[in-house]
């Protein structure tokens, strides 16, 4: 179970060996992180942007303008807000999907296509339909007997999290899909022989099973929520009505229509942080994943 | 996004340390002597209206540089503002990239920022044919003042007012009004029958700003002067109610016009249902010449008295439009300059200039030209706000005072779909939009 207890494997490791990925790492990901964070140090904006270099150190200003005088509070929480909304509203709508398709029939191939279209659709074209069906005199009012506005107001945040779920659900149904899969058929059996009824096949064999996979897919469905940016753009357009301003999109507008260039890494890196956080979560998982199956053979 | 950016800084990075070596040593740019071989490198927005016709007009403008020359022009282009910005950043922090940008307007305060794009001297401008060859008006965003200039005028975009020969005859209206009260009450008039007074695309991310921006400069408090805002003044809250007030108060726009970007408001007024279309440009002559009211709508200058008077105010500026179009730069950069300027001035006669209208719809900018355009009564409202419109403030930090004028229209979108414009939240709104304006004023350098 525990490494520590192999020391001879790790004695005769050739080191040598992790130096190309090694350098790749460093020019990938070190380096950039370095200077991002060096950036977000600076007074950089358009009137320093071509010796950037020279740009004044202005220390931690960038971060306390960004808690204190920007929308980045206001803005994580609707970022963390709907993002979770979405991730937990996604897992009963893949699994069910996951488990209606699982057993044969004919046409299965082509419903389990079709479920995934709004996964592989372009955000670009899922928030321009949407925004369609949104408009003031769309049919999201007209099938709903409302009027009003679904695009700006207290009713936008609920839009999003509405778009975004149903473009993001196929992801937690694909992986679920995938998990039941891989349930040997003589776990089936065995429990149809001990005369297990559906429910108690589904609540003690199916579900324990798919723990992993759609853990898995709760984080990353819930990482990619976090940062997505075309949906929520093209959506809402910029300057954001409040109640969806979220994250990448106020990271985007000071930016590149603010020139604060400066303010922006700051925030990028306040986002990154806020990221590492399920993703340090997601890592764990993954490798815990990997050592239950090793522990279970 | 900001990993973009970010990619961007740091290939310029690697890409400047590089370069530096290099300098500029060449040809000291000189359209003399033999240029072939050379390309210059124009950086300009995809046209997607007319693709095909601008892939035809970049062969044939480097056909003719070569022909003149020696040198050829090859064109990258750009499919949206953000490609655009992306590219500037890259190009202006790598100190390489394209000879040659054209920008739109608005944006030439910023790029003048950066201080990477060549100010023209006397010189300079001798070598693009002379200042006097454009129009006076279209040389207001080219700098903060005469010695300081940037930006080269290419193309112009006035805006105007579309409106309904038809419905206003039926309504005896013998022209559109010269004040924004007036048009209001011909507004209310021409509301009747499932048709409304004004289309207007009040949730547009461009447009919006403009109307207060001409409403406050006509009633003589810009809201932007000597580096202070004045976004809170009782003039800006007046043109904010009037604009507003059209829907709210008013219910001379249609109430589905709170989610319509301008593409809407422009179908319908195609559509007929709208009596006076505000605020287009010469482009959606294309579209209304498709649609139904082809041949039943002109085009008038907007109004240039502000809300609340009948006449122009002491100190107000009758401003028909912002300043609008496309400016050349050349970059600092360039190891070509001459040629570059060359380029420049072939663009800019009078003969490029009138086949680029006749090919995009664009207005030009050369005087010649623009004069010889004025007499097409279909264009004539156009030229004459070409030659009537008002640069906004020169400014980098006015990208960021325009977006929190915006942004006061989008959060009272919610107000205005009720019926009405909340003077509180109005007055909040002003506050906030005047902080973070003043606040991009002060760190300007």
């Amino acid at each position: 179970m525990s490494e520590r207890r192999r020391p001879a494997t790790r004695q005769g490791r050739p080191l040598w060996m992790f130096l190309p990925g090694g350098v790749l790492t460093l020019l990938v990901i070190v380096v950039p992180l370095a200077v991002a964070l060096y950036i977000s140090l600076l007074d950089l904006d358009q009137y320093s942007i071509r010796e950037w270099v020279g740009a004044d150190f202005i220390a931690f200003d960038n971060y306390v303008e960004a808690v204190r005088d920007s929308h980045l509070v206001h803005a994580i929480g609707i970022s963390l807000g709907y993002s979770a909304l979405v991730s937990l509203a996604c897992v009963p709508l893949g699994l069910a999907a996951a488990i209606a398709t699982q057993d044969r029939f004919r046409g299965r191939g082509l419903v389990r296509s079709i479920l995934l279209i709004p996964y592989v659709l372009p955000a670009f074209v899922v928030g321009s339909t949407w925004r369609i069906i949104f408009q003031p005199d769309g049919i999201a009012n007209r099938v709903l007997g409302t009027d009003g506005l679904w695009l700006n107001g207290p009713r936008s945040f609920w839009a999003l999290v509405l778009v975004q779920l149903w473009s993001g659900w196929p992801l937690v149904y694909l992986l679920a899909a995938a998990g039941l899969q891989s349930v040997d058929a003589s776990v089936h059996e065995a429990a149809a022989l001990d005369g297990a009824g559906w429910w108690a096949k589904l609540r003690y064999v199916v579900l324990p099973q798919l723990r992993g996979p759609v853990s898995l897919a709760l984080v990353i469905s819930f990482l990619h929520n976090v940062n997505s940016f075309t949906l929520p753009f093209v959506l809402f357009g910029v300057p954001s009505p409040v109640d969806v301003e979220v994250l990448p999109v106020l990271t985007y507008v000071e930016s590149f229509q603010n020139f604060e260039f400066g303010l922006s890494v700051a925030m990028a890196v306040i986002s990154l942080v806020l990221v590492a956080i399920p993703m340090a979560v997601y890592l764990r998982a993954v490798r815990l994943d990997t050592g239950r199956e090793r522990g279970s053979r | 996004m900001h990993r973009r950016t970010f990619a961007a800084l740091i290939s310029a990075l690697l890409l400047g340390s590089a370069l530096t070596a290099c300098g500029s040593d060449d040809d000291g740019g000189g359209t003399t002597g033999d240029n072939s071989g050379v390309t210059l490198t124009m950086l300009m927005g995809v046209n997607n209206i007319y693709p095909e016709q601008q892939r035809a007009w970049f062969t044939e403008v480097s056909s003719k540089f070569q022909k003149e020359t020696g040198a050829t022009v090859r064109f990258e282009t750009f499919a949206s503002a953000n490609d655009e910005l992306t590219k500037i950043q890259t190009s202006v922090v790598a100190g390489q990239g394209p000879d040659v940008y054209a920008l739109g307007t608005t944006f030439t305060p910023t790029a003048y920022a950066t201080g990477a794009f060549v100010e023209l001297q006397q010189d300079d401008w001798d070598k693009v044919g002379g200042r006097d060859r454009f129009l006076p008006a279209t040389l207001g965003i080219s700098g903060p003042d005469e010695q300081h200039q940037v930006g080269i005028p290419f193309a112009s975009r006035p805006f105007v007012m579309a409106y309904n020969k038809d419905l206003l005859t039926a309504a005896g209206i013998d022209k559109p009004a010269d004040s924004w009260d007036g048009l209001r009450d011909q507004a209310k008039q021409l509301t009747k029958d499932g048709k409304y007074g004004l289309a207007i695309g009040y949730a547009d991310g461009f447009d919006p700003w403009k109307f207060i921006w001409a409403m406050t400069t006509q009633a003589g408090s810009p809201l932007v002067k000597d580096g202070k805002a004045t976004l809170d003044s009782p003039n800006t809250k007046l043109a904010y109610q009037s604009y507003l007030g059209w829907l709210a108060t008013d219910k001379v726009v249609d109430p589905a016009a709170v989610g319509w970007k301008n593409a809407q408001a422009i179908a319908a007024f195609g559509e007929g249902k709208a009596a006076f279309l505000p605020m287009v440009s010469a482009s959606s002559k294309v579209t209304l010449d498709k649609s139904a009211v082809a041949g039943k709508y002109a085009y008038a200058v907007m109004p240039t008295i502000p809300p609340g008077a009948t006449a122009l105010p002491a100190g107000g500026v009758p401003a028909t439009s912002i300043l609008s179009g496309d400016n050349v730069v050349v970059a600092k950069y360039s190891k070509h300059k001459d040629l570059a300027l060359a380029l420049v001035k072939q663009l800019t006669s009078e003969e490029s200039q009138t086949s680029y209208y006749k090919t995009f719809g664009e207005l030009p900018t050369n005087q010649a030209a623009a004069k010889a355009l004025g007499s097409d009564p279909a264009l004539a409202a156009i030229v004459d706000s070409a030659g009537k419109s008002v640069n906004t403030p020169f400014t980098g930090a006015w990208g960021q005072v325009q977006l929190a004028l915006t942004n006061v229209v989008v959060q009272s979108i919610p107000d205005l779909s009720a019926g009405k414009v909340d003077d509180g939240k109005l007055t909040g709104l002003l506050g906030q939009a005047q902080s973070t304006a003043q606040g991009a004023l002060d760190k300007a350098k």
